[in-house]
């Protein structure tokens, strides 16, 4: 059963940078960052991949301004929250400028929804982004 | 509402705590190698006894209610079963346990006719009494566990386990001893049912992690509840084809759950207050925070120094030394005072701020609004 | 700059209130011990994944997390050498005494400048919650110390030299 898990995962890892780009072309971020963090490469065995799939997430969480970050956050689920704290996490560890202040401001809304269960399931699944 | 126990004058961390038949004593240990008895006299809790043999922390400990035998287990990789005597003192009978690391939890079975150990040897020690020698001898379940096992509940039908363990699964194991009881039936969990039978495993959780704290089989043992480190709370029903419910909470990770009903649970942990949470056909809702405690502000405070407070340290409490709750660190022991897991009326939970709390179900019933359980 | 303070604190301690959810677990390896996990790391399943919490590429904060114990690594803001001098002689100066702190660590985790180890016996002991508020007051306050401490050190050096240059 978690084979399977892996398998429809990493099978969407070739569209992330070709769904999320276009909607980012046309300045839809938010359905960008839906998509993104639909199709994350979680618990993929391929390193190349979850690279690539962190550099498109972080590039929409950096697009999206301070104003919109809470209706963007408004409109994921529960899941999408869990994995969304764990790309926050993940931009934290690759610092420039102003990232991390961005992401800061973006651990501050997913947090108000997402709660310290959010955050314990950061440390805790083994499954990383 | 809820009533706050306290016994004698240390605020010690309580790590587990067991009632006897008709709740009038209460077995406890204070964070050592102690377990102390109180007994209650009128509204006041008196110590009876004091009962020292274990050299190590006393992990768990359990009082069968019909028997009033008492059973703990240590870090010292013992455990001892306690009898009391016609003058009230109590003396051990040694348990063979035969694990090399520390012993983590302990259930007496429903018939009471043996006991569970779990421990770190990454095996469980099914221990029953041979007379002959006048001792407790234990046979093992050792495969597939490849973590310490960290919590145990048993079967109403007083033959099959569920163990929790820190390699994030749940196992539903068969623990028939021949030599004292008769070949159990099938039922819904499996049909051969030899020692060590692996009936069901479930991983807590699709994206691998979160230790399980805690495991309940529900009144009827047809469901399997249990919390682990995510903040998860998931439900196994042996009669929907084994099927795992999931819920992944927003508080911090529970320590102990228990069934209320047939189809509500209560959980507590790190949180520090007890949650009710519902069954429902294939969810499982949230019903109610069962602590609603709000602790004054001393008075005193100019708004000033609040606002340096919140703006200097990200702080929104300026009184902060209280939680808002009645317990001021995680509970980590959840026991039923009163009715049983089909239509439980009180319950226990106490904790590592040393408090022992009873709850009353039928009057938070009345003053919390929305809570019905069902 | 100032205005990434108030949400790196707030990020800081709510990942340390979930992460310090600590229980007694004696060790697996050796028996009758109990050893912090995170520190001895012999069994895999008992770690948590390691996060980081920056502020900008200067000021991070690492929390390595187990069953029953919790690494905290800060990195503190050096801007120049004075302030690089003054951070590593007061951080070695209270690593020297680790004991008196409790839940310091003697040596700083590679690549930062002081780390917390906190055990289940010290969530015991004391309030969680109080824990988490001295490892985010120790933040605000060193930056202030060590900024203070480069003011009294400039000031001194010009009180010197204008002595020494009133000679001329």
């Amino acid at each position: 059963m978690t084979s399977k898990y892996y398998e429809n995962k990493s099978n969407a890892r070739h569209d992330n940078y070709e769904i999320a780009t276009p909607q980012l072309e046309k300045r839809r971020y938010i359905e960008a960052l839906k998509l993104v963090l639909g199709n994350a490469p979680v618990g993929s065995t391929n390193q190349q991949v979850k690279d690539n799939a962190l550099a498109i997430t972080l590039k929409v969480l950096l697009a999206i301004k301070s104003a919109q970050i809470e209706e963007a956050v408004g409109n994921l689920s529960l899941d999408d929250i869990d994995i969304l704290m764990k790309y926050i996490y993940r931009g934290f560890e690759y610092p420039s400028e102003g990232s991390s202040g961005h992401l800061l401001l973006w651990h501050e809304k997913a947090f108000n929804v997402g709660g310290s269960g959010s955050i314990v399931r950061v440390l805790s699944d083994r499954m990383r982004v | 509402m809820s009533q706050t126990l306290t016994f004698g004058d240390s605020c010690a961390p309580i790590t587990c705590h067991a009632w006897n038949k008709d709740r009038t004593q209460i077995a406890f240990s204070p964070n050592n190698n102690e377990v102390h008895i109180y007994q209650k006299e009128g509204n006041e809790w008196k110590q009876t006894n004091n009962l020292v043999e274990h050299d190590l922390r006393v992990m768990g400990i359990d009082w069968a209610p019909n028997t009033n035998r008492i059973v703990t287990c240590s870090v010292d990789r013992n455990a001892y079963v306690w009898t009391q005597g016609d003058d009230g003192k109590w003396t051990t009978t040694l348990v063979l346990l035969r694990i090399n690391r520390a012993a983590t939890c302990v259930k007496w079975s429903p018939a009471e006719n043996k006991f569970a150990v779990g421990s770190g040897a990454r095996l469980i020690s099914i221990c029953y009494f041979e007379k002959e020698n006048n001792w407790w001898v234990s046979k093992h379940i050792k495969k597939p566990i490849r973590s310490t096992v960290t919590t145990l509940d048993w079967h109403p039908n007083n033959i099959l386990l569920v163990a929790g363990s820190a390699d994030f699964k749940v196992r539903v194991f068969s623990a028939y001893i021949k030599d004292i009881e008769d070949q159990p039936g099938p039922n819904v969990w499996g049909s051969k049912l030899p020692l060590g039978q692996l009936l069901a495993e479930f991983p807590n959780s699709p994206s691998g992690g979160g230790w399980v704290h805690s495991v309940s089989f529900s009144a009827d043992g047809n469901k399997v509840a249990w919390v682990g480190h995510d903040s998860s709370i998931s439900i196994a029903d042996a009669t929907q084809g084994k099927s795992m419910i999931k819920v992944k909470t927003e508080y911090l990770p529970f320590l102990g759950c228990n069934w209320i009903s047939n189809n509500s649970l209560l959980v507590a942990g790190h949180s520090c207050i007890p949650l009710l949470y519902c069954h429902d056909g294939d969810e499982l809702r949230f019903v109610a925070k069962l602590d609603n405690t709000q602790r004054k502000e001393s008075g005193g405070l100019s708004a000033m120094k609040k606002f340096q407070s919140l703006d200097r340290q990200a702080r929104i409490e300026t009184s902060d030394t209280y939680l808002d709750s009645i317990h001021q660190n995680a509970i980590t022991c959840i026991s039923l005072y009163k009715g049983t897991k089909a239509n439980a009326k009180k319950f226990s939970t106490s904790g590592l701020d040393g408090q022992l709390v009873i709850w009353d179900l039928d009057s938070l019933e009345r003053s919390i609004e929305g809570l019905k359980i069902v | 700059m100032s205005a990434t303070l108030k949400p790196y604190l707030t990020a800081v301690r709510h990942t340390l209130t979930s992460a310090m959810c600590l229980e007694h677990f004696s060790s697996q390896v050796v028996e009758r011990y109990n050893k912090p996990e995170v520190e001895v790391r012999t069994s895999e399943e008992l770690l948590l994944n390691p996060v980081i919490i920056s502020r900008n590429a200067n000021e991070k904060v690492l929390i390595e997390s187990s069953i029953n114990s919790i690494r905290v690594s800060i990195m503190i803001k050096q801007a120049d050498e004075i302030e690089k001098i003054l951070c590593k002689k007061f951080m070695r100066f209270m690593m020297m005494r680790a004991e008196n702190f409790i839940v310091l660590r003697r040596k700083p985790v590679d690549g930062y400048h002081i780390s917390f180890l906190i055990t289940n016996f010290h969530t015991e002991q004391m309030y969680k919650h109080k824990l988490v508020d001295f490892v985010i007051y120790f933040m605000e306050e060193i930056d202030k110390e060590i900024s203070e401490m480069k003011l009294a050190v400039n000031a001194r050096a010009r009180i010197c030299s204008e002595e020494f240059l009133k000679r001329f």
